[in-house]
């Protein structure tokens, strides 16, 4: 997949509104692989919905967002786990971790399938995100900050196009965003990736090649 | 990946549920495939299925009244009797008895001193009535040996009437056939002795059969040469039980031989018994299929939020259903197989008393088809709703 476009999108919730300053509802724009795109968002104007039209599981919109030029709403089931599984690796803001797995249980649950990082390669991360000791803790034990970054190595478990990130950093303090960004951009890098990452202020660190004011 | 998903999927699973379900559902298939097996088993005594005469072949004679009897009114099924019954639409056919014209003395028991000595009489119907294996059922004047059918009632007067009460000791129909048994014939100024043997017993011809070919050679020899009407006709009927024929019968005065019409009552009523059970049986089983239903509804309402999780790590709907389809397919098993096991216990308690009345019970391949093709329904059903309800969470708007 090398491009997520959006035409003339507009979540069913904003139909009607005579104002629109967006620049990104009611707009033609393209995301391309390989490049960094920031959203800025100001709560309420529908950050997380477009994630989640992109991933394919509301579809409450009107216009069209199309993957290569296909419109996504043509898309099977079975095209959509492959979607999920090995071209768009998503972090939710509410991260739907399961709280009575552990840590490396939740990313297990993801990473056997993709069989995509060995445990040699997941640990790690753990390690990098100050985070080592919880690995075999329940995930409901952790606190908001912690369980962020659990999600987020989980979010990295996979073969991606497009890593989209929904708020990431919205719990971790200034170190911990460096890590991440440096995380992420690097797994992008390596695969050649594009990231579009939200932001209602706390923007994680990374280089941004464009800006969209949502 | 299994283990994580069950861990995760097992939750909520109500083990009261799923255990209330399999007792309802084992109590409902059972009854239902023991009402099935059992009316297999039974129906042999209600039809007189039997090798020996279709069921479909009625026997009948003329109604012997003391006046005609004093008034010398024959017994006899005239030619224009005949015609007229063969004319009716029920008729498929009819065949004639033909008796013996000659003294006939049986010996049972071989030796010098036979156990019973009596006089005897034998009649014959066509061989095309009769399904018996043609290399038993026939006879070489060369070679003579009389194969016999006996009606099933003689065995009974001898063993509970007479034996009972001389002291014999009582005989199987097994015992009975390897009895050797000879045949004094004599008339016409011939005298011979043949031998015999019993190849079965009939409870529908309830006379002494043997073969056509035997009782022309025998009338030939040992007969007078008079032609006699006979007194029994077998009559194929399209349909036993046919009311017309009952009617026809009643107003000719013919009676049909054996307790047809009684066994048929009851053969009704044994239908309308098994019909009412085997309804009570899918009941409390489509009862326990909601059950089921329900308990996976509540089950999957409860993990609503935990599978739309998975559906968004990129599993897919048919990934996430297995472990549920998987836990149904176990537990139905499980039930489908008790139940047969229950069933067969079941047959093994009442099959003893079948056999005394001589029958081995029927197929338990009907009952078989019938629970395998219930649970077949039940499973399906209980997958088709896994499919469906994980199948909607797939949009969460």
């Amino acid at each position: 997949m090398n491009t997520i476009e959006l035409r003339n999108t507009l979540p069913a919730v904003f139909a009607g509104r005579e104002k629109n300053e967006s620049e990104v509802w009611l707009q033609n724009i393209s995301f391309e692989k390989g490049k960094h795109y920031l959203v800025l968002a100001e709560s309420g104007t529908g950050k997380s919905s477009m994630c989640s039209y992109i991933y394919g599981y509301r579809v409450d919109y009107s216009g069209q967002f199309l993957f290569d030029g296909v419109d996504v709403r043509s898309l099977t089931v079975r095209q959509w786990c492959d979607v999920r599984k090995n071209h768009i690796a998503y972090l939710p803001q509410d991260m739907r971790l399961f709280p009575e797995l552990t840590a490396l249980e939740n990313i297990q649950l993801k990473n056997q399938l993709t069989h995509f990082k060995t445990e040699a390669e997941i640990l790690p991360l753990f390690d990098a995100l100050g985070i080592a000791d919880k690995v075999n803790s329940p995930v409901g034990k952790l606190s908001i900050g912690q369980q962020q970054r659990v999600a987020i190595i989980r979010t990295l478990c996979q073969p991606c196009d497009f890593i989209l990130l929904d708020e990431p950093v919205s719990h971790l303090d200034e170190a911990n965003n460096r890590i991440v960004a440096e995380l992420v951009e690097a797994e992008a890098e390596r695969q050649g990736a594009g990231i579009i990452s939200t932001s209602v202020g706390n923007n994680v660190k990374i280089k941004v090649d464009k800006e969209f004011k949502l | 990946m299994k283990g994580l998903l069950w861990k995760l999927l097992r939750k909520h699973i109500s083990t009261s549920q799923l255990i209330g379900f399999s007792i309802a559902n084992l109590i409902g298939l059972t009854i239902v495939i023991l009402a099935v097996q059992f009316y297999n088993d039974v129906l042999p005594i209600f039809t007189d299925e039997e090798s020996f005469i279709r069921k479909d072949y009625v026997i009948i004679t003329r109604n012997i009244s003391s006046a005609g009897a004093i008034m010398g009114n024959s017994a006899e099924f005239s030619d224009e009797d005949i015609a007229d019954i063969e004319s009716q639409p029920w008729c498929r056919r009819v065949g004639r008895f033909t008796s013996s014209k000659f003294s006939i003395v049986a010996s049972i028991g071989g030796g010098s001193t036979p156990m019973i000595r009596t006089m005897f009489f034998f009649e014959s119907i066509p061989n095309n009535f009769i399904d018996v294996d043609s290399t038993s059922w026939h006879f070489d004047p060369q070679n003579p040996q009389v194969p016999v059918i006996l009606s099933r009632e003689y065995l009974s007067l001898y063993n509970f009437g007479f034996a009972a009460t001389q002291g014999m000791p009582k005989v199987s129909e097994g015992e009975v056939s390897s009895v050797p048994l000879n045949f004094t014939l004599s008339g016409n100024g011939n005298y011979d002795m043949i031998g015999g043997r019993i190849v079965g017993f009939s409870n529908r011809l309830n006379t002494i059969i043997v073969p056509d070919e035997f009782m022309r050679w025998a009338n030939a020899r040992y007969g007078t040469g008079e032609v006699q009407q006979p007194l029994r006709l077998v009559v194929e009927v399209n349909r036993p039980g046919d009311p017309k024929m009952q009617a026809y019968m009643d107003a000719h005065k013919y009676n049909i031989a054996g307790d047809k019409m009684a066994s048929s009552k009851t053969y009704y009523f044994l239908t309308l018994i098994i019909i009412i059970v085997i309804v009570i049986g899918v009941l409390i089983s489509l009862l326990s299929f909601f059950v089921l239903m329900l308990s996976i509804y509540l089950l999957l309402q409860k993990n609503t939020k935990k599978l739309q999780d998975l559906l968004l790590l990129g599993y897919s709907p048919a990934q996430v259903s297995r472990p549920y389809i998987k836990m149904v397919l176990y537990i139905n098993v499980a039930v489908l197989i008790a139940s047969i096991v229950l069933m067969l216990l079941a047959r093994s308690c009442y099959l003893p008393m079948l056999r005394e009345m001589g029958t081995k019970g029927g197929s338990i391949i009907p009952a078989l088809i019938v629970a395998v093709l219930i649970m077949g329904a039940i499973t399906a059903g209980n997958i088709w709703a896994i499919r469906r309800k994980i199948n909607s969470l797939w949009i969460q708007d």
